[in-house]
Order: C-alpha cells, then structure tokens, then sequence
C-alpha cells in the first residue's frame, strides 16, 4: 500500500489513543492526529492559574478496563491511581451521611440513620457486585444486531441468552428492573433514608439529561457502580499528575509500540474514492493518506462533519442525526488560597481527602433537574467535588489547593443561549449554593474557571457538550449505539471505523470503545 | 356452606370472561361482586380478537365504538385540533398547525401500527418467559422473535428502540406542533406517575393503540361486561365483598365475605390486585419474604381522579383533551413528584349520555384536594372548549380511588414477565388454587378481558 501509514486515528482523546496503541501493537503503523497542542481530549491536565493544575474536565479514574492496563502496561508508562477512600453528603442540619473504604465502618454510619437501611445495605451491595458482574461480559461483546438473521448475529444473541439464563431468575430480574427503571425507584424499594438515597442516585443522572425519577437512570447508576480498580469493584481514584496522566500514560504506550502522535493536527476531511477511505484533509491543506481511518470523535462529527453526506446511506444519516446529545454537566475549577470548612466537618480532616457530594435529598436533587427540563441552569445544582491537591500536592503551590466541581444541571440548551454573563451567573451559582455547607468558601477563592457546556463543546470538540459523546439512555445503547446495524464500530465507508465513547459500550474513561473497534479493525485484516 | 369449582373475586371485564370461560368447561363458577350494580359505564380498552371468538361475543351483542373525531385537543389560544379516525381528514387538520407535520402524518400512523402490532401479538398470548428452558416455551419464544421479525428488519429495530424512549422524544423526532405532540403523548402518561419526559411513556403510548386502526391513539369503549353479565353461566353475587381468602396447609380453600360467611372452593382467582390480594386478602405468613417483597414494590401510584359532571340535557362532544404543551403536563407532574395535586392538571372528557367522564392527573392519592373546588376548576378548564357547558352543568362529583385500588402502573419494569412480579406473571402465586388476573397482570390495563381468558386457561391447564 502507498503511503507512510497503515491507519490514521483522529482524535487523541483516551479512546483514540487506546485504538492506536492496540493497532500499533499489532504491527500497523499509525498516526494519531489531534487538534488541541496536546493529547486527551476530555482527559487533560492543564495549569489554568499560575501553580494550580486542573483535571479540566474528566476528574475521576474507575471504569478503565483492567485489560487495558495490562495489555498497555500503563504503570509502566507513569499511570499511578492514587485511591478517593471516602465519600460525604453534607445535610442542611448540620449532619453528614458518610461513606468509606471500610466495609463495616460504612455500616456503622449508615446505622447512624437508620439500622433498616443498614441492613438492606449489605444485601443491596451484594446485588450491586452480582448486576456489576452480569453486565461486564455484554461491555466487552460486540453487540449482536437483533434484526439480523446472518450466523453471526444469530450466535451472538444465543450467546446473550445464555448469558441471562446463567443468571438465575433472581438475578435476571433484578437485571431487568436496572435497565428498565429510574433510580428513585430503584433505591426506594431498598433504603427509607432520604440523604442515602439522594446520594446514591446521583450517580444516576450523572451526563444525562435526565433526573433521579426518570426510568432509564438505574442503569447509569449500574454503570457507574463498575468501576473497576485493580480488580476490585467500586474503587475510584486520581490519577497522580490528574487525568491528564492517564492520557499520557496511554499516549507513551502507543508511541512506545511505534505509533506516531501530531498534536496540532485538526482533521477536517475524510477523504473516500469509489466509498473507501483514502486518507484524511487536515486544516492546513495537508492531506494524509492512509487505507484505514478511524475516527474517535463523537457520531454527529464523525459521520455529519468528516465524511460527504454522499457517501453514506440517507437512512444511516438520519439515524445520526437524531442520536441525542444534550450536554447536562459543567465544571467549576478553583484555586483555592486555603481550604474551606463544611458546617458538617469542621476543619480539615479525612472527608477532604474524598468525594463531597452536595445531593443533599431526593428533592433537591430533582428540582435540580426541574430548571434544567425548562432551560435553566440549576439554581442549587448537584455537585460532586474533590480536592485532587489533598492527594496530590503536586497539583498546587505548597499550602494551596485546587477544587474541582463537577455540576448538574446546566443544559447546553440554555434559553437564550450561553454567553460570558451566563457562564458567570453559573459560577455564582454554584458558590452560593455550595455556602450553605462550607460557608467560608468564597474567602478561599483565588481562582474559578467556569466551563459550561458550551465551552465544553467548543474546547474539546464534545457535541453539546455531552460527557459520554451522547446520551447513555436505553435506545442509544448496546446494538443501538450510534446507531442500528452499525454498532460494532464499523460504519457505511469502507475501511472507516468509529472508537469513541458515542460507540458501544460508551462513556468514562473507561477505553473499551477504543479498544473494541481495534479489535474490529485488525478482525477485518487491515 | 356452599361450594363451588372456582371463586372469581371481582367482576370487572376479566373476571367475568374467566367465569364465562370456566363455567363453559363445566366448571361451577361463582363471581362475587362487592359492588350493589354492575353499573353501566362503558369498559375501556381493545377487546382483543381470541375473547371475542371464544365466548362468541360477536353475535351477543358485543359493541366496540371509538368516537369520531376520536380526540379534539384544546389549542392554548382557542380552538380545537380534531384528531379522526380518518388518516387523511387528521393529516388536513393538522395541516393548521404545521404543514410539514400533516406531511408526516400519515408514515407516522403506519408506523405506529407496525409496532404496536408487535406488542398485540405478545398481548393474546402468556408472556413470553424468557429463561425458560422448557422446549414448548422456547418453541413459542421463537415464533414471537419470528412473528416480530417478519414484519421487517425497520419494524424489529423501531419497536426495541422505541419502547424505553419518552414520549415527548418519539413524538419530537416527527413532529414539531407542541399541541399535537402533547395531545397525542398524554396517552402515554395515563394512570402513570411519569411526565411526557421519562423513559417508557413511548411504550404507554403505544399500548394505547393496541388494537385500534392506523391514526387511533386513544383505547375503544365497548360494552363488554353488559354483554358478559347478560350470560348463562356462572353465578354473579353483587354486594358480595370478600373479606380474606381462606389457606389451609399451604392452599387456597375458598372466601370469607363481610358479614362472616364463608364460601368453599379448590380454586380462587382474584381480579381485586394482585396487591390487594396478597396483601390484604390474603393471612400474612403464606408468602416467603421474597416474594412478599416483590409484592410490596409493585409500583400502584395512583394519579388519577375521575370527575363526574352531570349534564341538564345529552351534550354532543368528541373527546375532549386539555393537554396544550409537553410543558403543561410536565409540569402537572412535577407537581405530583413533590406530592402536591397539579395546579394546572391535565384532563380527558368523555361525554356520555347526560354526563361528562373526566379523567383528571395529576392527583396523588395521598395529597390533599378540596373537591368542590377542584370540580369547579376542572370545568373552568373544559369550559372555552366545549360549546355551552358551563350552562348545561347540574353536578360535579369527584372520585379518587384508594391507593390500594390501582393495580399496577405500565412502566416497562413491570410489564410482561415482569407483571405482576418477576418470575409470577403466569397468573399463578405461590398459594396453590389461587390464582390473580385484572389490569395488574400481563397484558395490563386497557386490554378487557384478555388477562382472564388466558388465566383460565391456565387454570383449565389448556
């Protein structure tokens, strides 16, 4: 074949990378092109302020597929996972609902509020490792298209019966009710405990535009709930260096197997002859060829933007363009002078070196939503916040710290759309709301950086701005992500395959997409 | 004491096709009735095509009517959108509101059709049980998949991706009048504790369209239980309420009625909810705890209210709709999500007779309502829609049913397999001889009778 390159990989975000890291792995020569002066897409490590380095946006580690790690040998590449050991809601009265790495000691806490819901909380993690379990081999399948009658297809849904059926009744129903049901729901056949409750489903609506009592949200909770560290379930943790670091981590492995990576390299053209690839147009004018392209980027850019309308079926087109996206999340980035006290904690101590979840009830969080449903940004929003720079003081200048919020609601499709007064207003916002817990967080402040959706899409190419490259509900998953009959990362184009999160199994930084689509493209003899 | 074969507790639509069904087989079938009259409102819902051929209803009178037009939405700034039986007629009085939605129109009626084709075939049959190893039960399973799969490989997509959407999503993809829209996805929330928003109101909307003609989304009213009581057969005892269903050693034995007397048979199949048997009827202690636990979250939110409105004369009025915004009933739900009655409540009027039916959401059973005033509300909202009411008004009565009264909502977690509960949804429970059928069993509600039918046949071991 002509050319310098076997494939070309646009888009270096963590999925892109991992792609190229499995197709050089496997001898292919290949170039990864990205936009940004540097490598991570959503996954970035930048020092926004003077001393302060942000996890701009994607700020947690738990769902990248132990495979990965070890196929890649991402700790020798500088991927250290330092563990987030506790989580803490603060409560309106002063009190707090905890939980920590140890088993019996979030029991204890638990207790604190209700002994019933103590008691269900064991019988409920148990059902949480089992569905965990049940779900992990579909990540890993290429999904089977159901309409299909070829062998393949016909086999892997077998395959998918069995699975179920392995499950056992009990366990196949419970599975049932996750996928089908709303977290409120979910977590109310279980717990009586409002602020347990509250906290719990928050991972629920976490990227979605959806609230806690919207059917759909129990299978993100699941989602959320698979993360998996070294092998144990429901471990989140940093990055040391941030998020940034895994990407670098993933970016020195694919160089280390012989891939190239230009940064500064906006693709703006796939190139096609006779409905192949050939290659890809950078903005510069340069052209690129290479008889693969795979592309990381989310469906709507992948299919509407790079390729001619021409070149792919009108059907195919219109099931892209009605792939929804809808960016729910912002980000609150501070440098903070000194650390701020939660009415619930005072001081410093251990809840700084974890998760503070503002999801202080079922209420609060779904009035959250409520604005948003009407085109507002929340007026009191859910935030989850963490202080990287408690775990890793290299993050800020000695004595000084860096929050990061995340923050829901804030719709990309704000009424009257975002601007500078709008973004402000939100980062007001989310302070006041964030007094009534740690009242003295507004003396603390030396820097805040507002991204809303809007600025998400803008910066690291995310349509709408969502998180997971479009929506993780029920008909955009599994068979259905983007898009029916083309879920297993191959696309209309010949030799054009997808590997972002908007492809099955979809979001986090979790690499499966990326790898999958490898898989698919080696599979077909590239 | 008297005996019979079987005790069917309620005589709602399923019911009585379960006694009719029963007592054909020669069984002796009583029917106990704690109503003092059957009354004669009209049943809601399909009557699907296997109750109408077993019990020759055809020829006994059985009338199914949809009205035409079968929905008239109120337009928010006045005016009514007249939704026909005819796809064509619609498509012209759409056209006012959107020319490219009267365009869409017609493909979104057969499309519609297509699929909810999909969900009638699943609904004159036991639910599929999908962990079944046996291979009669996989032998059906996959001539349902091949049934489904026949209609086409777009059909097969659309249904799977279809059912989990929102309604105001589905509808969204093809049209852009938010009346239409609204007016059309209110039939997705009915009798549910979701909004226009939430996951699964695709699938309700659809299952109101079970069994009605391309461009129909509201259920027929027949006359089914008239018809069903008119025959021979099974004894039907009206003011018969029964008070606990009676076990021994681990079996159903018969129904102890109010007032203490106590009837005998091996077999009792309740119609009263699959909640309020297990849990009212029937002595705590016969169910392991899992199940009763299952039981216990059955979701039966009721949110709905029925206003009666008694009319000086017949009033001549297609079904009338206050539904003007996806917005409207969203937020008549949000109300609801925070326990509260809706401000501004979404409402379906059917006129019958010198009456007017008014459906009435969001009204949580357990919220407060000043009734006269709501009454009086309720015909402020239908009055600039329906030509004379207000003079034509001589009472208004509202009924809200009991929490306990409502069955089981139609989310997609507790629909076929999974209705009533996982695992149960073969009409049997774990008490020997008793067994549920009714809206809280598969196929669910707004399909008459279909649910007793097939519970008979289990019970005849057909």
């Amino acid at each position: 074949m002509a050319g310098r390159y076997d494939a070309i990989v646009i888009g270096g975000g963590h999925n892109g990378l991992v792609n190229a890291a499995y197709l050089a792995r496997a001898g292919r020569r290949v170039l990864v092109l990205e936009r940004r002066p540097r490598v991570g897409g959503a996954a970035v490590t930048e020092e926004i302020f003077p001393g302060f380095k942000f996890s701009m946006f994607s700020y947690v580690v738990s769902l990248l597929r132990p495979e990965i790690i070890r196929d890649l040998d991402l700790p020798a590449h500088g991927l250290h996972i330092l563990p987030l050991e506790s989580s803490v809601t603060p409560m309106p009265n002063g009190d707090y609902l905890g939980a920590w790495a140890d088993h019996d000691q979030t029991r204890l806490e638990i207790a604190r509020h209700s002994p019933r819901d103590a008691e269900a909380y064991d019988e409920y993690g148990r059902l949480m490792h089992h569905m965990a379990h049940a779900v992990k081999p579909i990540l890993g399948m290429l999904p089977p298209d159901p309409a299909s009658l070829s062998p393949r297809d016909l086999a892997g849904l077998l395959k998918l019966g069995r699975h179920f059926r392995s499950l056992g009744a009990e366990r196949f129903h419970a599975l049932f009710k996750l996928m089908t049901m709303s977290s409120a729901d979910f977590l109310d056949e279980w717990f009586e405990t409002d602020v347990l409750k509250a906290t719990k489903s928050a991972s629920g609506i976490i990227g979605t535009f959806l609230g806690p009592r919207s059917p759909g949200t129990a299978y993100v909770l699941l989602h959320h709930y698979m993360g998996e560290l070294d092998g144990v379930f429901r471990a989140w943790g940093f990055a040391k260096g941030g998020t940034g670091a895994v990407s670098e981590a993933i970016a020195a492995a694919a160089r280390g197997f012989g891939a190239e990576i230009r940064t500064d390299a906006a693709v703006t053209h796939v190139l096609t002859a006779g409905g192949r690839v050939t290659g890809v147009a950078l903005e510069s004018g340069e052209e690129i060829a290479a008889g693969t392209v795979v592309s990381s980027l989310d469906p709507r850019r992948t299919f509407l933007e790079l390729v001619d309308a021409a070149d792919l079926p009108a059907a195919f087109a219109d099931d892209i363009r009605r792939f929804t996206f809808r960016g729910s999340s912002a980000k609150v980035n501070l440098a903070l002078g000194a650390l701020p006290s939660f009415t619930c904690m005072p001081g410093e101590g251990p809840h700084l070196r974890g998760a503070i979840s503002i999801s202080p009830s079922m209420a609060y969080v779904e009035r959250a939503y409520d604005d948003a449903k009407y085109g507002a940004f929340s007026r009191r929003p859910y935030m989850d916040i963490v202080f990287p720079s408690m775990i890793d003081p290299g993050m800020a200048p000695p004595g000084k710290h860096v929050m990061s919020i995340f923050v829901q609601y804030a719709p990309y499709h704000l009424t009257g759309g975002w601007n500078d007064q709008q973004r402000e207003a939100l980062g007001d916002a989310v302070i006041t709301a964030l007094e009534e817990f740690a009242p003295n967080i507004r003396s603390c402040i030396e820097g805040r950086q507002v991204l809303t959706p809007a600025d998400i899409e803008r910066i690291t190419g995310l349509s709408e701005g969502n998180i997971f490259q479009g929506e993780l509900a029920l008909h955009q998953l599994f068979f259905l992500r983007p898009a029916p009959g083309w879920a297993r990362f191959r696309t209309p184009v010949g030799r054009y395959y997808q590997c972002g999160s908007g492809t099955h199994p979809g979001g986090g930084i979790m690499g499966a997409s990326g790898r999958l689509a490898a898989l698919a493209v080696l599979a077909d003899g590239a | 004491m008297s005996r019979s074969d079987v005790i069917v507790i309620g005589a709602g639509t399923s019911g009585l096709v379960a006694a009719q069904v029963l007592a054909r087989a020669g069984l002796r079938v009583v029917v106990l009735e704690r109503a003092a009259m059957l009354g004669d409102a009209p049943d809601i819902g399909w009557v699907p095509e296997p109750v109408v051929r077993e019990l020759e209803l055809a020829g006994a009178g059985l009338a199914v009517a949809t009205p035409d037009p079968w929905l008239s939405a109120a337009l928010p700034g006045g005016g009514r959108l007249d939704l026909m039986r005819d796809v064509a007629r619609t498509a012209d009085q759409i056209r006012a509101l959107s020319a490219r939605d009267a365009e869409r129109w017609p493909a979104f009626c057969a499309r519609m059709r297509q699929m909810s084709a999909a969900l009638e075939a699943l609904y004159v049959e036991p639910a599929p049980d999908p962990l079944t190893s046996r291979a009669g039960e996989l032998y059906r399973l996959g001539m349902l998949g091949l049934s489904v799969r026949r209609r086409g490989r777009q059909a097969t997509i659309d249904l799977l991706r279809t059912l989990p959407m929102s309604a105001a999503d589905l509808l969204g993809e093809w049209f852009e009048s938010d009346a239409l829209i609204a007016a059309l996805a209110a039939g997705g929330v009915r009798h549910l504790c979701q909004g226009p928003r939430s996951g699964g109101t695709a699938f309700l909307m659809l299952h109101h369209h079970a069994g009605q003609p391309e461009g129909v989304f509201r259920p027929p009213r027949s006359n089914l239980r008239r018809v069903l009581a008119g025959m021979a057969g099974p004894h039907i005892r009206l003011g018969a309420r029964v008070e606990r269903i009676l076990v021994r050693g681990g079996r159903a034995a018969g129904v102890a009625l109010e007032g203490g007397e106590e009837l005998e048979a091996p077999v009792v199949l309740s119609t009263a909810g699959p909640r309020t048997t297990l849990e009212r009827l029937v002595e705590p202690g016969w169910l392991d705890p899992e199940f009763a636990r299952a039981v216990r979250n059955i979701r039966a939110r009721v949110v709905t209210a029925t206003v009666t409105i008694t009319l000086e004369g017949r009033l001549d009025s297609p079904p009338v709709v206050v539904a003007p915004s996806i917005e409207y009933i969203e937020r008549a739900y949000d109300d609801a999500k925070y326990g509260r009655v809706s401000a501004a409540p979404v409402l379906e009027a059917h006129a019958d007779g010198n009456q007017l039916v008014v459906a009435a959401q969001y009204i949580p059973a357990a919220a407060a309502l000043e009734e006269a005033a709501f009454g009086a509300q309720v015909v402020d909202l239908l009055a600039p829609h329906i030509p004379n009411l207000r003079a034509m008004v001589r009472g208004v009565r509202v009924d809200r049913p009991a929490e306990h009264e409502y069955h089981g909502e139609m989310g997609l977690d507790q629909i076929l397999f999974m209705r009533p509960v996982g695992g149960w949804s073969r009409y049997r429970t774990p008490i020997a001889g008793l067994l549920l059928a009714g809206p809280g069993t598969h196929p669910g509600g707004a399909i008459a009778g279909m649910s007793g039918l097939l519970a008979a046949r289990e019970i005849l071991g057909a």
